[in-house]
């Protein structure tokens, strides 16, 4: 990904976290850590491709772990760093058996994790069970203490650059080409001496331990987490928001949530002025949601950024990338 | 005892409702190649639209007929955004259909609002082994094999289903033949969308059903689908019943929260060892 | 009044050009060979008469009913011979069977049988009685004779020779085999790499030379 346009990003990420008022920085968070887990996926899906409807669990298992461990009496900070891995140890624990899968079956597969692990989690008492786990205490790092919504605005803005960093040098290394090829094709992957399995399961774990961390994050931020806070549609979510952002990169992580995210929330204001019925929000989100999606696989199979980069090819009259 | 035989009966009637979504699915699958997330939004919908016609005064069996009328309607509307757009990969048409599976919700939302609903179907009960079940039971167990009945006559006998098999085994040669496989795909929708129907408007009486119930729908129907290996939708049958009479089971001596757990953990088992057992299977997804 | 006309066809996918300005025509009744290598392009012309492909240019003109035997014979496996058959008439109202039988009648104890069982040859009748249950005025045939034993394929030949004499139906017969072509056809076309090589009498054609050169390769003929 470009330097300039990394940098330029991240100066624009983090002065939002300073600038943007109180009753803003909800929504901000959310997209942050939305955008954490997109990029995950856009990681797995595009330059993976594989393609994984299940990723809230994943978010969830992270969420589960920090606020399990925390209200346990462990310190946060440990907590909050066993998200990820415990994320990575589910996704391996299920990914091995789904290596074998393609296509529509590893839809299927997936989205049964999720659905699986929402009905698995909702027994478990110390995880409070279909109520939900509450009293979850705030992140503390030794003496620094993240109790207002702009620290956890920060660390999600920090958590967002550094894991685009980490998946942009993962991908600029051999491991990275080689996990690069199997997007194209596996069975030129196979040929050329890539051990395909291996990398399909490791890419699946770390794009689980992203999505993991942020959950572990999102934990801490809110204090409260149920099964409900994790609808399947969340896993969908992140589909959709890869698809319209553009699969094969890392910006596309970004911008997907954040068009997503701001139209559905722009319609949901709208919604509430006026004589709008309550379900209006719910009606409107549902349907940009849907309309955005089937018309970025119909018609942007690159999404955004394809879109991007063939206008700006275009302007500099060189061939898109 | 009558328990048991009240578990066996419930899954048996549930499993055949399972089977009609899943032979939507297979039908669908066979002659285009997709798999149609959308499908428990067929069965939702017909719920809804059953449920208001009823309320409306209009008679049992009239209402359904009309609604699994309307539910083709929906599958050709399904097949015109899934592969209406020459070039779409099966990829790209499995996420459209979530993408109208998710439009379904809003349209649901608007139409019958977020509340679940359901409606009365057959009422009364008969006796079985010295137990007193449901009739509507018994509706859903005959219909469903005259269903099942009529599809594979359809498609043994009918000149018409020979070509819709056709095109599901050979597209290109159905092409030369002078078959239109863009006209049979969306056949196959309709057929997709009106069993979808039939199964909605079969399984609401027993449980009411709620604009994301269609989640549940599309999970046991392909889990179904997938124990016929996606072909033959009469092996369907045996796995949609199979899967509803165990899910009752886990349902009436383990935890009713586990069922739907129990549902998908098996169908992922199978779909894994089918995978395993067959390398070219997976190769020609592609 | 031919049969079939094509003028200066191109057909591209994607970037490269599968066929680049070829020009070829059959009369009514006559049975026309179509040789070259594997890759000349063949394949892609028939499909593209068969409209499965869009040209990027030129003129196709077919005058009359077209069937397109397709290579690998592209059978519906599941189906049963008979239903194979009947298939091949979706185009026209006629579905009966019988005059099949009685051209080929090596398929009459296989009518039930599916046809994903049966042998090569056999499969290849099939693939001919489909193709002849549209009541075509002219019959492509692709690449007839892969993988069959050489009495097999000359008893096909036979029967193309019977229904192009006594029925008048136009052959286009596409070849590796230019031998097994000649044995029918009274005129050919040469292709290679996409464009036309030759045309004329097989006569003609062997003695050019033009088929060694187009199969073997000149040693000084300047690459295409």
């Amino acid at each position: 990904m470009g330097r300039y346009a990394f940098a330029a990003l991240s100066v624009g990420l983090l002065l939002l976290a300073a600038l943007l008022d109180a009753g803003s920085l909800p929504l901000y968070v959310l997209f942050l850590l939305t955008a954490v887990v997109t990029v995950g996926v856009c990681l797995l899906m595009g330059y993976a491709g594989q393609v994984s409807l299940g990723q809230g669990a994943f978010y969830a298992c992270g969420a589960y772990t920090a606020g399990v461990l925390a209200t346990q009496g462990c310190p946060s900070v440990l907590a909050l760093a066993a998200a990820p891995l415990v994320a990575a140890l589910l996704a391996l624990l299920v990914g091995v058996p789904m290596l074998t899968l393609r296509g529509h079956h590893l839809a299927f597969a997936t989205l049964a994790t999720h659905l699986i692990f929402l009905s698995v989690i909702g027994e478990m008492s110390i995880a409070g069970g279909d109520v939900g786990l509450q009293g979850i205490p705030p992140l503390a790092v030794g003496p620094i203490a993240f109790d207002s919504l702009r620290d956890y605005a920060f660390l999600a803005c920090l958590t967002l650059l550094g894991v685009m960093l980490l998946v942009n040098n993962l991908l600029d290394s051999r491991p990275g080409r080689a996990i690069r090829a199997l997007s194209s094709s596996e069975a030129g992957a196979a040929a050329s001496a890539v051990p395909v399995g291996r990398y399909k399961l490791a890419v699946f774990a770390l794009s689980a331990a992203i999505a993991g961390l942020a959950g572990g994050i999102y934990a801490f931020q809110i204090g409260y987490i149920a099964p409900g806070s994790f609808p399947v549609l969340l896993s969908i979510g992140y589909v959709v928001m890869a698809a319209i952002g553009g699969l094969g990169t890392l910006f596309g992580g970004v911008v997907g949530s954040a068009a997503v995210m701001l139209l559905v929330h722009l319609l949901s204001r709208l919604a509430t002025l006026g004589r709008m019925p309550p379900t209006a929000p719910a009606i409107l989100s549902y349907a940009v949601y849907a309309a955005m999606l089937i018309l970025a696989v119909l018609f942007l199979p690159n999404g955004l950024m394809g879109v991007a980069s063939s206008l700006y090819a275009r302007a500099r009259h060189r061939p898109a990338r | 005892m009558s328990a048991f035989v009240s578990y066996v009966v419930h899954g048996i009637a549930v499993g055949c409702g399972f089977a009609l979504l899943a032979s939507g699915l297979i039908i669908i699958y066979r002659v285009t190649r997709v798999v149609n997330l959308a499908q428990g939004t067929f069965a939702v919908a017909a719920a809804f639209l059953a449920a208001t016609l009823l309320g409306a005064g209009v008679p049992h069996g009239l209402a359904e007929l009309l609604t699994v009328l309307v539910a083709a309607l929906l599958g050709v509307v399904a097949g015109v955004v899934t592969i209406g757009k020459p070039g779409t990969s099966p990829q790209a048409s499995l996420i459209a259909s979530l993408g109208l599976s998710i439009f379904g919700y809003a349209v649901e939302i608007l139409l019958w609002g977020d509340q679940p609903r359901s409606f009365a179907g057959l009422t009364g009960s008969f006796e079985l082994a010295g137990v007193e079940l449901p009739k509507q039971y018994a509706l859903i167990v005959v219909i469903t094999l005259l269903v099942f009945g009529l599809l594979d006559a359809f498609f043994e006998l009918t000149y018409l289903g020979k070509a819709l098999s056709a095109c599901a085994s050979n597209p290109y040669a159905a092409r030369l033949v002078g078959i239109n496989v863009v006209g049979m795909s969306l056949c196959g929708f309709a057929l997709g969308g009106a069993l979808g129907g039939v199964a909605g408007v079969l399984l609401t009486p027993m449980s009411p059903v709620s604009y994301d119930t269609d989640v549940l729908f599309f999970v046991n129907g392909f889990a179904a689908a997938i124990m016929a290996g996606l072909k033959r939708p009469l092996y369907a049958l045996g796995g949609g019943i199979g899967l509803g009479v165990a899910e009752s089971l886990v349902a009436g001596y383990a935890k009713a929260s586990y069922q739907s757990a129990f549902a998908l953990l098996l169908t992922v088992v199978i779909v894994v060892v089918q995978s395993l057992r067959s390398p070219s299977a997976r190769m020609s997804e592609e | 009044m031919n049969v079939i006309e094509v003028q200066n066809l191109i057909v591209k996918y994607g970037g490269a050009t599968a066929l680049d300005g070829v020009s070829l025509a059959v009369s009514p009744g006559e049975p026309v060979a179509l040789v070259g290598a594997n890759g000349a392009g063949k394949t892609t012309l028939l499909n593209a008469l068969s409209a499965v492909v869009r040209p990027a240019a030129g003129q196709i003109r077919i005058r009359g009913r077209f069937a397109h035997v397709p290579e690998g014979r592209q059978l519906f496996p599941d189906l049963s011979v008979d239903d194979n058959l009947r298939l091949g008439a979706y185009r026209v109202r006629d579905r009966e069977t019988a005059w099949i039988y009685r051209i080929l009648p090596e398929l009459e104890r296989t009518r039930k049988q599916r046809a994903g069982s049966l042998s090569g040859g056999q499969q290849q009748m099939v693939a001919i009685g489909r193709g002849l249950m549209g009541q075509p005025d002219v019959m492509a045939i692709d690449e007839m004779s892969l993988g069959l034993a050489p009495i097999v394929a000359r008893t096909l030949i036979r029967v193309l020779g019977e229904l192009n004499r006594e029925r008048g139906l136009a052959v286009l017969l596409v070849e590796q085999s230019a031998r097994l072509a000649f044995s029918l056809c009274t005129r050919a076309y040469v292709l290679d790499a996409g464009r036309l090589a030759a045309s004329g009498t097989p006569r003609e054609l062997i003695d050019s030379g033009v088929l060694s050169d187009v199969y073997l390769g000149a040693a000084d003929r300047v690459p295409a």
